[in-house]
């Protein structure tokens, strides 16, 4: 753990505060890196780019996963750890694997939802080199990895409340909708924040499914910082340049971080 | 009713991306219809054909069997010395559940490079030292809580009649917690085949890819052929599915009900 996590953190933090040239000379340069990447437009635009790929996700993932792991618990329902198992499969598919048939989904000339965008508009979209459909793209597809795990952490939240408080609340005359916002929503806050914290933190260093899937393009129109992280480094070799958007994008994860467990220790 | 019509629209959002990628990788090339009238195994054969695929397949399988070898016996240590010791700084143990949630992406590239004076580059075994790494915290807290649920006492006799303390874990405890190593187990196994990224940054030869790199040369190399690339992921897909069908629900147990203590 120290040699690979806690070393690696520190060289890390220095490697952003150095220059190397190409004869491969270090030299220490204070924050000029980080003074360069935020007078950048890219920059701002790569960071700008991960708040929505974030939010994208939550904001589709949270209510599907709500009336998913509703219906799993619901009393008629229980017992069938089959569905169970058909919502976990996206979790389980590699991202790779998963990348791969959202091209062919999103395939220029037959694929099935340029098709199906085809006979709504009229128009035949090539998906991926549209700027805003490629942002739809990624955001969806994190989407359909991501609501399953949301759905099990919720549902494992929604099996502990005791169903007495339902029929006590049902005595009352409490509709459905109040059953949900004052028994279902507040018992299961806990597990919401610690499963957007998790799903966040996944979608903030998602590199490889936006990498495989647009490779940060058109232009620079998909490139999270995560992606302009992994190019940067391993593309472009430029190591010193990969370490500080590490440095700030653990700096963000860290934020979050502080932010849902406020969540979590309010009320 | 309407919970059936909910269920099956969900399943159906679930299922049909993959379902799309078996029609494509069993339908003729250009077949563009949706339920295909002819099925083919050409795209089988084709990848199969191809040395560099097994080559990968071959890769994938030794470093994700090699991390399960190399973690679960550590994190089996590990949990064990959570769960039963008392030493200073235990309290902090609660950061084995941070600490994977921080982006590892961004100790990456220094990482590399300090793997890279190791001599440990372009080296399978730095992608199973690797995995295991950033496996291992996850794992030592769920196998810490199964452990904390053997009692102690049935431990502390056979260390009376004589065991020593390795023994009376791996006689005694190992046994009575089955679905949580199991859980470990398949949670490593997935997580390590399913990875893209630690591959990518240490492996540059092509000759040592792993499958998920493999499959993105792919799709350099053979741009739109997807009944070959939709083959090949679904061969990606089927180890970690059958290890999770066969073991779903203590996998789910496991992983879940761990996280959520």
């Amino acid at each position: 753990m120290l040699l690979f996590l806690i070393f690696p953190l520190f060289s890390g933090v220095i490697m952003s505060l150095q220059e190397t040239t190409f004869a491969g000379d270090v030299t220490f340069v204070g924050l000029k890196n980080f003074r360069l990447l935020f007078r950048e437009a890219r920059f701002l635009n790569n960071l700008k780019l991960s708040l929505i790929y974030v939010l994208g996700n939550l904001s589709f993932s949270i209510p599907l996963a709500y009336i998913a792991s509703l219906i799993i618990t619901s009393q008629d329902m229980r017992g069938l750890p089959i569905l169970r198992g058909v919502f976990l499969l996206p979790f389980i598919t590699a991202p790779v694997v998963s990348s791969v048939i959202f091209l062919s989904l999103t395939d220029a000339s037959n694929g099935p939802i340029t098709l199906l965008i085809e006979k709504l508009t009229g128009e035949r979209p090539v998906i991926l080199a549209t700027p805003s459909l490629a942002m739809w793209t990624i955001i969806f597809h994190s989407f359909w990895r991501s609501f399953p795990f949301i759905m099990l952490f919720l549902a494992a939240g929604m099996t502990a409340i005791p169903n007495e408080l339902y029929e006590a609340a049902k005595v009352d005359g409490a509709t459905p909708w109040h059953l949900f916002r004052f028994i279902t929503f507040p018992l299961t806050r806990i597990h919401l924040a610690l499963s957007m914290l998790i799903i966040t933190m996944w979608t903030v260093q998602d590199a490889e499914t936006v990498f495989a899937l647009t490779r940060g393009g058109p232009g620079y129109s998909t490139e999270v910082l995560a992606v302009r992280l992994f190019k940067d480094s391993f593309i472009n070799f430029n190591l010193n340049l990969g370490a500080t958007v590490g440095v700030i994008l653990l700096g963000i994860s860290l934020l979050f971080m502080v932010a849902y467990l406020r969540l979590m220790r309010e009320r | 009713m309407w919970k059936w019509v909910v269920v099956a629209l969900i399943s159906f959002f679930c299922l049909a991306p993959l379902l799309w990628g078996l029609k494509v990788s069993i339908a003729p090339q250009y077949d563009t219809s949706l339920i295909p009238r002819r099925f083919t195994s050409e795209h089988y054969r084709y990848i199969f054909s191809r040395p560099e695929f097994f080559q990968y397949l071959k890769n994938s399988v030794v470093v994700s069997l090699g991390t399960v070898a190399f973690a679960l016996p550590l994190s089996l240590l590990g949990g064990y010395a959570l769960a039963r010791f008392n030493f200073p700084g235990k309290q902090f143990s609660f950061l084995f559940l941070v600490f994977p949630l921080l982006p590892l992406i961004a100790v990456l590239v220094p990482l590399v490079s300090f793997l890279n004076r190791l001599g440990l580059y372009n080296k399978l075994s730095a992608l199973i030292v690797v995995n295991t790494v950033f496996n291992l915290p996850l794992t030592v807290w769920m196998l810490r809580n199964f452990i904390m649920e053997v009692p102690a006492e049935i431990e502390e006799a056979a260390l009376v009649d004589g065991c020593s303390r390795i023994e009376a874990l791996l006689r005694i405890s190992v046994p009575l917690m089955i679905p949580g190593l199991v859980a470990a187990t398949v949670f490593i196994f997935i997580t390590t085949w399913n990875n893209y990224l630690y591959a990518s940054a240490l492996i540059t030869k092509p000759s040592l890819r792993v499958l998920p790199q493999g499959i993105l040369a792919f799709i350099g190399t053979w741009g739109t052929y997807w009944g070959g690339l939709t083959a090949a992921g679904i061969v990606t897909i089927i180890p970690p599915l059958t290890l999770f069908l066969l073991f779903q629900r203590w996998f789910i147990a496991g992983l879940f009900g761990q996280m959520l203590k």
